[in-house]
């Protein structure tokens, strides 16, 4: 995965970029917004990280000009400023998703794959599989090896979320976000309980577990190896 | 913060003070008053004097037009004799010209040059007096005057104009001084205002404006600063607590921290050691950003920014999922969470301010609620519009004194101090609650703690 950070923050940036790295990405810095400009223009990147706040042009300005040049690249704010407004702002101005400062980088690197592997909107399935595990959007039904399986509202939205991510690491706070539409951490376990009522009903008599526990990083639904 | 200096351009000039202004108008209206009051007067006297006059000449012109058709110039001629001879006052004035124009009777040298109303101006030795003359041409080609003497009705304008004059005089003195009055009056309460002002600005943050117990615009006005002063003055004051509760209750996690690592410094032994003591130092700086963005979003929440973020939101799902986040950490305390929520409730507000708001409530129901004991939450529409919601523990509740104080930043309870959390819970209920215009009330019954969100009716559109 080919990434760029738009990040004045000499340390922050280092962070970061060390951290893709070592997790086996390509990265190039910016230190400014019209340099991330410059360099986000061509489109050869796969997903973006801007700090919100840049010099000679902010994150905001970079993801609108961007969108207007037709440049479709995912992008993620980084920010300091955890006003409850900026969410949405910046998402109105085109990013796909948000961070506040200060961040855990598992939580960074989740949501980078999650956008950069996102799938278009227009290819939008109605039935999702995993293994032999199926889930029907549209009849709202889900059935494991044939079985059906009767699942509460919020179970199914859970469910819905981790295969649309399928393969992928899930945190507790895009589960939270995704499926709770929490904006913050309302330090409960209702991630977990909810995770393991689901585990509960999709691995019956002994078939392999799907979802997986990521120590210190999140969930992952994936086919058992 | 620097000081408005008065003494520059700013400088009142005497022309445009208050009382200037004052005199000013009061003087011209007084004098307009005056004006018209002598219009008025001139019009009912004199003009009603000269339009009586006006009325006899015709009459009698009438008369003696009549008797001309009916006798004849002679008859004419003996009417005006005789009516000069009975003319004691000697205000009758008659002329009776034959068509080559000489007279025939009366009492008038000449005819005027046309027929019709006239002013007359006579002099002659020992008279000098003015006539309103009307001339009447005669069949025949005979000339008809009849005039009367309008001196007294001179006398009685004259007599007018110069009363209308001292009148006018003393309304002129009167307006002046009564104008001065005002404008001094004026002048003097706000200055009286403008110290009392100066003295909050340098700093008597305390003082207030003098307010007299009857109450006019001055008094309401300086009622008003009054008030914008408390508020002022209240701001400061919790500005001041903030500053002073955000130094005493950062320093204690940063503290720990620096005694965490610390330690570390000296005593860890190997990898695992030390993998521990980083992990506390994140922990403990966890908490301490959780305690900032509390703050900040307190902050924002009372600046009423968010104001213009509101949207229409379904309150009741939103109550359904708050109550089914927190259910594992009640569960985990052997409570029982009641949920009663009426269906398809919809309020105008920040679905996440909200979202947050009720996850405090649970959250603080959860940690001070009994353990094994019961919470519940309810949410109903209210006959008259609008929804209550209900958050109650079995808890040791909070003492009815100490519920205003605990709605403030930082507070939390000796009670309370051993168990998890900011202090900031609450404050930030409080200001999500004002924000919405919700009433919030802290209540309770022998145990636990009840707290009711009264949800304003929502406007119909918008």
């Amino acid at each position: 995965m080919k990434v760029l950070v738009v990040e004045d923050d000499a340390e922050t940036a280092d962070y970061v970029v060390r951290g893709l790295t070592e997790a086996g990405h390509v990265v190039d810095r910016a230190a400014d917004g019209r340099e991330g400009l410059f360099l986000a223009s061509d489109g050869g990147y796969d997903v973006l990280v801007v700090d919100r706040m840049l010099p000679k042009l902010d994150g905001l300005g970079l993801v609108r000009a961007l969108r207007a040049a037709g440049v479709r690249t995912p992008a993620l704010f980084l920010t300091a400023r955890a006003g409850v407004g900026d969410r949405v702002e910046g998402l109105e101005a085109g990013a796909d998703d948000y961070l506040g400062k200060p961040f855990a980088f598992a939580e960074l690197l989740a949501r980078l794959n999650a956008l950069a592997r996102r799938p278009p909107l227009s290819a939008e399935p109605t039935v999702l599989r995993v293994a032999d595990l199926e889930v029907d959007l549209l009849k709202r039904m889900v059935t494991r090896g044939g079985q059906r399986i009767e699942l509460q509202p919020r179970e199914f939205r859970l469910l819905e979320y981790l295969m649309r991510r399928a393969g992928q690491v899930v945190t507790r706070t895009m589960l939270l976000e995704g499926v709770w539409d929490f904006h913050f951490d309302p330090r409960t376990s209702v991630v977990e309980t909810h995770i393991s009522r689901l585990r509960a009903k999709l691995d019956r008599e002994g078939a392999p577990p799907l979802i997986h526990t990521m120590r210190g990083a999140g969930y992952c639904l994936r086919a058992p190896d | 913060m620097p000081r408005t200096d008065l003494a520059g351009e700013d400088r009142p000039r005497w022309w445009g003070s208050t009382a200037f202004r004052v005199t000013l108008l009061h003087l011209v209206l007084t004098l307009l008053g005056t004006a018209a009051l002598s219009a008025v007067a001139w019009w009912a006297t004199t003009g009603f004097a000269l339009r009586q006059v006006a009325q006899e000449v015709e009459r009698d012109s009438g008369l003696l037009a009549q008797a001309m058709r009916i006798g004849g110039p002679r008859s004419a001629a003996l009417s005006i004799e005789a009516r000069i001879a009975a003319d004691r006052s000697g205000t009758q004035y008659y002329l009776l010209a034959g068509p080559d124009g000489t007279r025939l009777a009366g009492n008038l040298a000449e005819a005027p040059r046309a027929p019709g109303w006239e002013r007359l101006r006579l002099s002659g030795p020992g008279v000098e007096t003015e006539l309103l003359a009307l001339g009447t041409l005669l069949p025949g080609r005979g000339v008809l005057v009849v005039g009367r003497d309008i001196a007294p009705v001179r006398q009685l304008e004259g007599f007018l104009l110069s009363a209308a004059g001292w009148v006018g005089g003393a309304a002129l003195l009167l307006g002046l001084g009564g104008g001065l009055l005002i404008g001094r009056g004026v002048t003097r309460r706000a200055a009286v205002m403008g110290a009392a002002l100066a003295r909050v600005e340098a700093g008597e943050i305390g003082h207030r404006l003098p307010v007299r117990p009857g109450g006019d615009e001055f008094d309401q006005l300086a009622r008003r600063i009054n008030t914008a002063l408390d508020r002022v003055q209240g701001l400061m004051q919790a500005l001041r607590q903030v500053t002073d509760d955000i130094a005493h209750d950062l320093r204690t996690p940063l503290n720990r921290l620096r005694q965490r690592l610390d330690a570390a410094l000296r005593n860890a032994q190997g990898e695992e050691a030390w993998r521990a003591a980083t992990e506390g130092a994140i922990a403990d700086c966890e908490k301490l950003l959780d305690i900032f963005a509390a703050l900040l979003r307190i902050a924002q929440v009372e600046s009423g920014a968010r104001r213009a973020a509101f949207a229409r939101f379904d309150l009741s799902a939103v109550a359904e999922t708050v109550a089914e986040v927190h259910a594992p950490a009640a569960e985990e305390r052997g409570q029982t969470l009641e949920t009663d929520v009426a269906p398809g409730l919809v309020t105008l507000g920040d679905r996440d301010l909200v979202t947050q708001m009720l996850s405090n409530l649970l959250d603080n129901a959860v940690k001070h609620g009994r353990e094994g004991g019961r919470i519940a939450l309810r949410l109903a529409a209210r006959p008259e519009g609008g929804a209550v919601l209900m958050v109650e523990d079995d808890g040791p509740g909070i003492p009815a004194e100490a519920r205003e104080l605990v709605l403030r930043r930082f507070h939390r309870l000796d009670g309370a101090r051993s168990t998890p959390g900011t202090g900031l819970g609450l404050a930030l209920v409080a200001a999500v609650a004002e924000l919405h215009g919700m009433v919030l009330r802290l209540g309770g019954a022998a145990s636990g703690l009840r707290v009711t969100l009264e949800v304003p009716a929502t406007p119909t559109t918008g």
